[in-house]
Formats: C-alpha cells, structure tokens, sequence
C-alpha cells in the first residue's frame, strides 16, 4: 500500500515529457560491489497494467507475471556479470531461519525509509543536516541483524510498474492530435509510463547505501519507452536502474586525487 | 448563426449543475433494494475468469499478506476462531472461502476486500451487544464479496471515466472547431461524473445492507438487529459531537460513500420485517457473545476510554449497560469521568468506582481507585483494605511500592 503512495508522488514529481529519466544518490563511502558478494532480493514488487481511455491503471496478471519472469532473469544475468551471488525471495517464509514477521518488519522499516529518502533527495524538501553527505539513511540495527543470520552482504529492494496505453486511450490520444487542426491541441493526454526504483542496503552496516529512480514515460499515447512486458523491455530496465551505480562522492574523490 | 446562443452564462451554469446534482443523487423515484432480489451473484470456491478481475485478484494477494501480517492483527485464536465461524454461518455461498482478521483498532468498522478477506476492527467487538448484529455486520460485508461489488464499481468507475474522457476531449476539439470554450461544461461534467461514482458507491451499501439482512435471518438471527446497530451508531455520534458543543455530522452530502444511517436504519427495518418469517425462532446469541470476548473487554473498553471522546464513551458504557451494569462498566464510567476531569467529575468517578467494586468482576484497577477516594476522604482503614485487595489481585501491579507506602 505504502509503496503506492510512493509511486505516485514520485510519478507526480519527476517532470513530465516523453523521455527516460534517472537520478541515483549513494553514501559518499560507497563502492558498488563487485566480485564474490551475496544479494539478498526482497520480494520485487512488480505491476504492469493497462492505461484506460479515462486514464485510470487496471492491473493485468498475466502481464504482471510475465514482466516479473523478466526481470528476475535479467537480474540473475546482470549480476552474475559482476560476480555476485543472488537470492531472489518471494514470500516472506522462504529465508531459512529467518521469521516471517522478521522479514516483514524490515521491509515494513524500508518502505518508510525510502518514502522519507524520496521526500528528502527527490521532492525538494531538503534537509541542511544531510548537506553534503551523498546518502545519510540507515535501517539500522534490524538489518545488520538480517545480515548475520542470513550472511547476505546486501538487500536489494525493488519496485517496478508499467503501464500499457490501451487501445482507447490511444484513439483519444489521436482525437487530441486532431484538434489541433481547429485550435484545440491536446495529444499529450498522458499515455504509458514507466516508473522503476531501487534501494541496496549494505547489511554489515544496516545503511542504505545506494538509491535510483528510474521513471520511463511519454505524455503521447502509443509511444512507450520500455516495455517491462518483453524479456528486452525488462533487461532494459534492469540495465536502466541497476547497471550504472556510482561510487559516493568520497570515494570518487579519492579515485580523482589518485 | 446565433453565437449567443453558445454562450455559457453563471445562471445556466449553476442551473444545470444543480439539476444534474440533484437527478444523480437523489436517485428520483428510486425504490429501496429489497432483500429477495438480492441473489448472490457468485458460487462456491469462486474464482475470477476476466481479465480485469484477474488483475485485481493478483494486485490483492500481497495486500493480504501485508494485512495478515501486520502486528495489529490481534493474536487470539479463540475469537478469530468464533469470527471465522461467524462468517461461515452469515457468508452465504462462499462463506468457507472468506478470510477473516481482527485488528487492534478502536474504532467501528469492518471491510472486505475484492478476494473476499474482511478485516475487522476491535471497536466493533466493543459496540455490539449479542452475536446477531456482529453476524449482521459480517453478513452485509460479505454481501459485499457476493453481489461482486468490487469489480462492478471498478467497472462503473471504468466506464464513466472514459465516457467523461470522450466527452470532454469532443467537446473540447468540437468547441475547438465552433470557436466556444467548453471549459465549464467540461468542470461540470467532471462534477457529474465524480458524483454520479458516490452515488454507485451507496447504491451498493444498500445492495449489502440488504443482502445481509436476508443471509443473517436465514442463519436464525433475528434482522431486526442490523437496524438496531444504526440506531446505536446515531446516538453515539451525537453524544459525541454535543459533548463537543457540535452538531451531528448529518452524513448526508454529495460526497459521501455510504448511505445516511438514518436512511440505512429506515431501510434495514423495512428489510428486516420482510425477511422476519413468523413463528420461525430467532436467537441473538448473547450469552454466547459475551462469553467469547470476555478475555479482551477489559482492554477493549480500554482502548475506547483512552481516545478522550467521553462523549461517544460515556454514551456507549451506558449503551452497553442496558444489557445489565457490571464491575468492569462501572469501573470504565468512572474513568471516562476521571479522564475528562470537569468540576464534579471527580466526584462523579469515586462514585463509579465505589459502585464498582460492590460487582465480583470490578477488575484489580477499580479497588485501587476506590481506595485512593476513601483515602482523601479520610477513610483510611477501608482504603487500606481496598488497596490489600487491589495488590491481592495484582502482585505485580507496576506501583505495588507506592501503594504500599499508602496502606502505611
């Protein structure tokens, strides 16, 4: 529930226009991981739906299923090119010694987390405390927690959503073209749009060390940028949210001095 | 061409939102929804076969895991046990697929969701008073799940915002082409859609009040208690609002979801005497009832004693005490007084507490506030044996020293 209300203040904030979008924070002392790592993915939470001619988003299983199929594979190739270890779970009691309810807690703990990250990185409203300091959050000891149990380096927290302009909107959407003709131009009625973010939680430290939002959309009906639906579309946009993580700015100065 | 015409004045405008206001909600000539029609639109084991219903099943999984899983969801085996069951009696066709959880919220209410779970608020175990108005509140959610609410909302909310869509986007290219701004038809139509959404919305309440009323009589409760629970409602509102030195919040306006309780009490009446068949035997169950939440009243009068609404407290401790005073609603009266603490409601809780603790059941916490009046009034022997007795009922009572300290 929560990660919709996410989703749409972040929809409603990134500027509108058909184009893809990214914007990535990190903790200055972060380096993207590489070689022998183990990831620990969270229930990936993933809904593509079907835009109605009225605008409103009408979930689709089956699409929903396959966009899901997708993007795991392409999460599993992805990292196996950088030498990690993947484990991707889907329900809260598939982490061998690991409660349910332990599970749910730090997710429940993420998911404020990350609103209070999307508040404070993303909506403008920042925080002087934090000037300076790349990515200053921390599930704190809950995580750390996880990660000695478990013996996971990191979490990865994903949410992705898609949507398909039905045939409706997009008829609407050439109506608007039309008018332009007589003086009343709205083709940009708002049409598929793609919005796609992600958080990695170092578990030896319990911070949230990495942050991205990717949002792929266009105002026209009909022209789409990615389609989560396709095995290409999802690897696209594992590729968009997760292949181009940058070191903190503390370890990026130090790669610059050297 | 006569552009006047065209032309969209304030009058026309408040003319013609006002009629379509008027013809949308008040639903001219509309009968009431009558319990025989409303035949369950599902069967057993329900499963969804369109796709938009497909979608909606899939996006509520994870809702109901999250529902289930949430630490308000109150662990007692017994109640949620005699809930289950409930909605196995009242649930109709599908009454061994429904889910049912109870949350720690003192408030009343109780939802079900489109895959057929409900979820019931702990506020609503407190307000009834015999198992046949909370086998009618489940009844009329479940009616929820089979006259398939969900979806047909969903749909009408579908169709009309597309049909709104359509209308607002010809209008605009056809006032485009005609050189009118359309602009205020189209604010007005906006206006007409969203309303014409809350009126679905209550059509449907009616559906389910309705629905209820007929599954409750036909698992042997009598209906007439679903009316009742409104009836309740009504005075509980008030009492708390002219506490606030308010009036009612009348619940009825454009906007609202629901129906008014006074028109859903008027309606449920006439439902209730139309599914009553006489000479059968109807049995409230309130022995059974109170028997079943009897290890948590305590903390659910608790939770509504501590929302300071003394108001709405105060009004249903009385409510509740019509079925018989006890320790534990006396106890709870003298503390809506305490907690509100006005000139005289000092007074007004000794009171409660000495009545209380006259009752076997005046819970450990009654003899430790009757023992704190009778000592200021100086009545020292008979504080120390009210507080003997408070710490003989709770050893481990967190301020067990100090009332010791007291007793001297």
């Amino acid at each position: 529930m929560r990660n919709r209300v996410l989703a749409l203040v972040l929809t409603a904030s990134v500027a509108l226009g058909a184009c893809v979008q990214t914007q990535q924070y990190a903790d200055v002392q972060f380096t993207p991981p590489q070689g022998d790592y183990k990831l620990l993915v969270l229930r990936p939470d993933v809904t593509v739906g079907s835009l109605t001619t009225g605008g409103m988003v009408e979930p689709r299983a089956d699409w929903t299923e396959q966009a899901r199929a997708g993007i795991i594979a392409a999460l599993k190739a992805q990292q196996a090119g950088r030498g990690g270890n993947l484990t991707i779970i889907e329900h809260r009691n598939e982490l061998p010694g690991v409660a349910e309810q332990e599970l749910a807690d730090v997710e429940r703990l993420n998911s404020v987390v990350d609103e209070s990250i999307v508040i404070h990185k993303y909506l403008g409203d920042y925080l002087p405390t934090k000037r300076g300091k790349g990515l200053d959050w921390t599930l704190g000891e809950d995580a750390v927690r996880l990660g000695q149990k478990t013996g996971y380096d990191y979490a990865l927290f994903l949410h992705a959503e898609d949507q398909v302009a039905s045939t409706g909107r997009i008829a609407l959407g050439v109506l608007g073209f039309a008018g332009c003709f007589v003086g009343f131009c709205a083709p940009n009625i708002g049409g598929a749009t793609q919005l796609d973010y992600a958080s990695l939680v170092d578990l030896k430290t319990g911070e949230v060390v990495w942050f991205n939002v990717v949002r792929a959309g266009s105002e026209v009906p009909g022209i789409k940028f990615g389609d989560l639906r396709t095995p290409e579309g999802a690897a696209q946009m594992v590729d968009r949210l997760l292949n181009r993580m940058k070191p903190g700015k503390a370890v990026r100065r130090a790669q610059e001095a050297r | 061409m006569c552009a006047r015409c065209l032309e969209v004045t304030r009058r026309s405008l408040l003319l013609g939102g006002g009629a379509a206001a008027a013809s949308l909600t008040t639903g001219v000539a509309k009968a009431r929804v009558r319990p025989q029609d409303m035949v369950p639109l599902i069967g057993p084991g329900f499963q969804p076969t369109d796709k938009d219903e497909q979608g909606l099943w899939h996006e509520m999984q994870r809702v109901e895991e999250e529902v289930a899983g949430s630490n308000l969801v109150m662990q007692n085996p017994e109640i949620t046990k005699y809930l289950q069951d409930l909605i196995g009696k009242v649930g109709g066709p599908a009454a061994k697929d429904f889910r049912i959880y109870l949350v720690r919220i003192p408030d009343f209410n109780a939802m079900m969701f489109p895959t057929g779970f409900a979820v019931v608020f702990s506020g609503l175990l407190l307000r009834m008073r015999n198992e046949a108005q909370l086998a009618g509140v489940i009844a009329h959610e479940s009616g929820h799940f089979l006259r398939r609410h969900m979806i047909r909302s969903w749909r009408d909310e579908r169709r009309k915002t597309d049909l709104f869509a359509i209308g607002a986007m010809l209008a605009g290219v056809g006032g485009g082409a005609a050189g009118v701004y359309m602009g205020d038809y189209v604010r007005l139509a906006e206006l007409g859609t969203i309303m014409s959404l809350f009126k679905y919305s209550r059509d449907m309440e009616a559906e389910a009040d309705a629905i209820g009323a007929r599954n409750m009589a036909a698992a042997g409760y009598p209906p007439i208690e679903m009316a009742n629970i409104w009836q309740q409602l009504i005075g509980e509102e008030a009492a708390s609002a002219s506490y606030r030195r308010k009036h009612r919040d009348r619940g009825y306006s454009l906007f609202e979801t629901h129906p008014a309780p006074e028109s859903r009490m008027a309606d449920l009446r006439l439902d209730a005497a139309e599914v009553t068949v006489p000479g059968a035997a109807y049995d409230n169950g309130r022995a059974r009832y109170l028997n079943t939440i009897a290890p948590i009243r305590q903390m659910l009068l608790d939770d509504q004693v501590k929302l300071n609404d003394p108001g709405a407290s105060e009004y249903l401790i009385q409510t509740l005490a019509q079925d018989g005073w006890n320790g534990l609603l006396r106890f709870y009266e003298g503390e809506v007084w305490r907690l509100r603490n006005r000139r005289g409601d000092d007074v007004r809780a000794e009171q409660s507490y000495a009545a209380a603790v006259v009752y076997p059941d005046a819970p450990a916490d009654a003899w430790r506030w009757h023992g704190i009046s009778l000592m200021k009034a100086g009545r020292t022997a008979e504080a120390k044996a009210a507080f003997a007795r408070y710490l003989a009922m709770k050893p481990d009572a967190p301020d067990a020293a100090w009332v010791r300290q007291m007793m001297g």
